[in-house]
């Protein structure tokens, strides 16, 4: 076997593997229930796992991936047994969907897949510490429960208070347990820590351990992100299938998982996808910004070092409370969780709420981050209107998210304590008001998404005179717009709720508030299409994300009006085009964007570039299919296709349509799993890049990649403008002593 | 940090600014059992408010400018002193939904609570705001002493404030039908005190911290964020009642 290749073997690996754990499963399926009602389930995901790992083994032998995924493997059956054998001693029968041998396979599995890669490490023990930590709590609340001669059990296992308690000590044993904390309790205890620590680890597993460098700590949010989307893809990619023809075939009545149906499972998968995604936004652009910010001012790290550790290693056990609320009964009140429904949904809507709010403070304590190390760390002669736009942008991202996010957060917190301790906030019968809650859901949640695509459109503004080569046209004009929009954007949440039964005078003003946005936006489309006009445009991959990302977005910018206002949103209210809508600002926002960002980035965090043919393929097979996908959900939408349902009456003749569409879903998958093989595959094998290969003026650019810990070797100071591109003699920043840049400007600069 | 003022001078303007906040607390109380004018209830909240912000919070430093080296503790001290009021403003983003809560809900009207207690509550509060805003003071002349004094005075109140309403208000309002789960005017005051007093409760920890801190000389006239944090944190919890006492005990009809 020596002499194939390591992909071949892999490949190979993966049929052989896959086929004999799908015949594995299988054969279990028909002896425990002597039936094949589970074909479809028990296999594949035996299959999925059993060949990933027999993948891995095959293409690299006993690597620790491959450890990983056997110790994953064998996490997993064992949690499963586990569970069962739980579920077993207190209902007194065997049942193979009962939630709890799922979760207990779900938290083993991943534990033993950290373990396994890396023995005890911050991750690794994190998760071992909030596995103890929830237990600990929800047999507390139970024991109490008891004393009181109150049930300790319920459908789950605990009851829904030992649940939620559960879910909030897990956090907290996560960060006490892995040490994202530990400074901090030093200084409460009077002892000094260094400042900086020496970095204890090296190679990737640094990125599993605590690390206070700004940049590893972006990596480490961008995979976090990246693993989100992937899961939230997924989940859609589930409810897009069944939503391929009218009539249920897919997520049937019939099937029982994680004490759901397959509606419920859609309302459940439909639900999370969306706050699933919106965390792997957050956390993808927090990412970014950590890794771009301080290198982009010249500052060795950010303001708050251990701050910004916290608030990464907060978002690890929000993600497993998301996940948690899947298989603790789901929940079907959308992500917008609005009561009366999210009263009475089942703990999995405790779980989200948890999740939400747990992952609100890694956005919030980020946020705080940002704005400080902006004010306080910029290099000398970086004046306000001398930074990098991409720094204003996620100024103005940072100033929503700081304040906005507490919002949501208690919006969730009071239907948490009204399902808790029935205190009637939003419960009419009581004289509570549904409508408040939508007020202060919104009050975030329309912000939020200037936080989700701020960044993004500072992404394009940035990365846009560099393949122009031409000064970025009305440089303040965007900076201030930036502001405007996030400004704005706090006067405009009642436009979501035009058919809620608020105060009909409420409508206008926020419907022209809302229309107020397109001028700030408009500014920025207009620079971008002056700052391309007539440049010496060059179309390497993140060029063509950032050109994509103008075309969707303008598509989403055109499709706002129209909701905006109230005559026509009374129409489309609920309905698909919201959804096209709100997809088209999404990806044009962020995910072309954040795309563009990583395979711009990207050497300079790793030293090699990312396979350009690879990053091609991704592009044009994605932004054709997102079209499809898209285009086809306005459609529907126009012609009354309700949002969030399972089934649709196949007399509306939307079954063509909602085929096309799932194809396109399909498509983007497959061009994004292409872009996770090449992002991993081109941290090993990409080829070296090392200078400043898109001929930057950007001071990152000036100097080697990838960078030291504390960043640049000689402090910079600012002589110039920023996209001053092609005006010859012009430079932005310059070295105290000559820097080590690789590559030379050749002819212009 | 620079001495602007001897340190006599210094407590005597605490005095001054501790005599104004009692006075505008009596005439808040006078106006509710009198002519219950809400505007003027505001505004006397909002005076309340700007003058533990400038004097005991000393919002003005963030303004101050320190040194050009940014690694020495001056500059260190201006960036953490950006930070930690960044972190009080989304905080504060938290209290004010809950009385947007509070407003939406209840309007005008008012659970019927012990008003002697309430009152009570209040006055041990504003104390011990005035005896932080002393301890901070003789840290900053060096005075590890009266600090710790002053501190312990500070905690001793403050726990006084955390027991009066949990153990005593609570219980006592729960006796008399006003329960979690009674209706809106229930929830309303559990919620916004439930969740002032785990503020309470987080600041007195933080004041055992810097209290134990400063018996080990971990600080200097010169050298104690440390302290300067804890004393901010406990005025802002402070301000946060300048406006719950009033939306809780004395603004509107009695339900």
């Amino acid at each position: 076997m020596k002499s194939v290749s390591p992909l071949i073997r892999g490949w190979l690996s993966l049929a052989i593997g896959g086929i004999a754990a799908y015949i594995i499963g299988m054969g279990l399926v028909f002896a425990v229930s002597g039936s094949w009602t589970y074909v479809h389930l028990v296999p594949i995901l035996f299959a999925t796992f059993g060949g990933a790992m027999a993948y891995a083994w095959g293409a690299a032998g006993i690597s620790p991936l491959t450890k990983g995924l056997i110790w994953m493997n064998a996490g997993a059956l064992g949690g499963f047994a586990l569970g069962l054998m739980i579920d077993w001693l207190v209902q007194g029968s065997l049942d193979w969907a009962a939630p709890i041998a799922s979760l207990f396979s779900l938290l083993a599995g991943f534990t033993a897949f950290f373990l396994g890669v890396a023995g005890l490490n911050a991750v690794s023990k994190g998760l071992l510490w909030q596995i103890g930590g929830t237990l600990l709590g929800a047999i507390f609340i139970s024991a109490i429960r008891v004393a009181m001669g109150l049930t300790w059990s319920g459908p789950f296992l605990f009851t829904e208070p030992a649940w939620v308690l559960g879910g909030f000590m897990g956090v907290l044993f996560f960060l006490g347990g892995n040490g994202a904390v530990s400074d901090w309790f030093k200084w409460a205890r009077g002892m000094d820590t260094p400042e900086h620590h020496e970095e204890t680890h090296t190679g990737w597993v640094k990125y599993l351990n605590i690390s206070f460098d700004h940049k590893v700590i972006g990596i480490q949010y961008t995979i976090v992100a990246l693993f989100l989307i992937s899961v939230g893809g997924l989940f859609a990619l589930i409810f897009r299938t069944e939503l391929a023809a009218s009539q249920l075939q897919f997520l049937t009545t019939d099937i029982k998982l994680f004490g759901q149906n397959g509606p419920q499972l859609y309302n459940t998968f439909m639900s999370l996808h969306g706050m699933i995604m919106i965390v792997s936004i957050l956390l993808g652009m927090a990412g970014i910004t950590n890794f771009a910010v301080p290198l982009l001012l010249g500052a060795q790290d950010m303001a708050f070092p251990r701050l910004n550790s916290f608030a990464f290693w907060i978002s690890v056990p929000a993600t497993v409370l998301l996940l948690m609320s899947l298989i603790l009964g789901g929940f079907d009140t959308g992500w917008t969780g609005y009561p009366p429904l999210s009263a009475r949904a089942p703990v999995g809507m405790q779980m989200f709420f948890l999740g939400v709010f747990t992952s609100g403070w890694s956005s919030i304590l980020g946020a705080l981050n940002n704005i400080v190390t902006v004010i306080r760390m910029r290099s000398k002669g970086m004046t306000a209107f001398r930074m990098p736009i991409f720094v204003w942008a996620a100024i103005a991202t940072s100033i929503i998210a700081l304040t906005a996010t507490q919002f949501i957060g208690l919006a969730f917190q009071l239907v948490m304590f009204q399902r808790l301790f029935g205190m009637g906030f939003f419960d009419p019968a009581q004289g509570g008001n549904p409508v408040l809650f939508q007020h202060l859901f919104w009050f975030y949640s329309h912000p939020a998404v200037y936080v989700f695509i701020l960044p993004g459109l500072g992404v394009i503004s940035e990365l846009l005179p560099v393949f122009a080569r031409k000064p970025l046209f009305g440089y303040r004009w965007i900076a201030m717009s930036s502001l405007a929009i996030a400004l704005v954007g706090f006067l405009v949440w009642a436009h979501h709720m035009f058919a809620s039964g608020m105060n009909e005078y409420l409508r206008v003003p926020f419907m022209y508030s809302t229309l107020l946005v397109a001028i700030p936006t408009g500014v920025k489309f207009f620079s971008w299409v002056a700052t391309l006009w007539k440049g010496k445009i060059w179309a390497p991959t993140p060029m063509l994300f950032v050109l994509g990302g103008i075309v969707v977005f303008l598509l989403g910018g055109l499709t706002g009006p129209p909701n905006a206002t109230v005559s026509t949103d009374l129409h489309l209210t609920d309905t698909y085009f919201i959804v096209g809508h709100f997809h088209d600002t999404i990806f044009g926002g962020f995910v072309f964007p954040f795309f563009a960002a990583i395979y711009y980035w990207f050497p300079k965090a790793t030293g090699r570039r990312m396979n350009e043919a690879l990053g091609k393929l991704h592009f044009w097979l994605m932004t054709p299919a997102f079209f499809v996908l898209s285009f086809g959900m306005m459609r529907i939408g126009l012609l009354g296709m309700r949002r969030r349902i399972v089934d649709y009456d196949p007399a509306l003749n939307f079954d063509y349509t909602h085929l096309v569409m799932t194809v396109g879903g399909f498509l983007i998958a497959i061009s994004v799993l292409i872009f996770i093989y090449n992002f991993f595959n081109s941290i090993k094998y990409g080829e070296k890049a090392e200078g400043n290969i898109w001929n930057s003026r950007s001071p990152e650019w000036q100097v080697a990649s990838p960078m030291p810990a504390h960043n640049y070797d000689q402090p910079f100071e600012v002589v110039g403008e920023p996209y001053d591109y092609g005006l010859p003699g012009s430079k932005y920043v310059e070295f105290a002593a000559p820097a080590k840049a690789t590559t030379h400007h050749k002819g212009e600069n | 940090m620079s001495h602007h003022q001897n340190k006599s001078a210094a407590y005597g303007q605490g005095m001054v600014i501790f005599i104004y906040l009692a006075a505008l607390t009596a005439l808040e109380y006078f106006i509710a059992v009198t002519f219950n004018a809400v505007s003027i209830l505001v505004v006397v909240a909002l005076i309340k408010a700007a003058l533990v912000m400038y004097y005991y919070m000393h919002i003005y430093k963030l303004n101050e400018d320190s040194d050009d080296d940014i690694h020495s503790y001056a500059y260190k001290t201006g960036t953490n002193r950006l930070g930690l009021w960044l972190f009080l403003l989304s905080d504060a983003f938290v209290f004010a939904g809950l009385l947007t809560t509070r407003i939406n809900l209840l309007g005008l009207t008012r659970p019927h609570l012990n008003q002697i207690l309430g009152l009570a509550v209040t006055a041990l509060l504003l104390i011990s705001s005035f005896f932080m805003n002393r301890a901070e003071t003789a840290m900053t002349h060096g005075d590890k002493k009266g600090f710790i004094t002053n501190a312990l005075i500070t905690l001793v109140l403050g726990l006084g404030f955390l027991l009066g309403v949990v153990a005593v208000e609570w219980p006592l309002a729960a006796a008399e039908g006003l329960t979690a789960s009674s209706g809106t005017a229930g929830a309303v005051f559990y919620m916004l005190t439930g969740m002032h007093a785990f503020h309470v409760f987080t600041g007195l920890i933080f004041l055992l911290v810097i209290i134990n801190n400063a018996r080990k000389d971990v600080y200097s006239a010169d050298q104690h964020w440390g302290v300067e944090a804890a004393t901010v944190y406990w005025h802002f919890v402070d301000l946060v009642w300048i406006f719950f006492y009033p939306a809780l005990y004395l603004i509107g009809k009695l339900l």
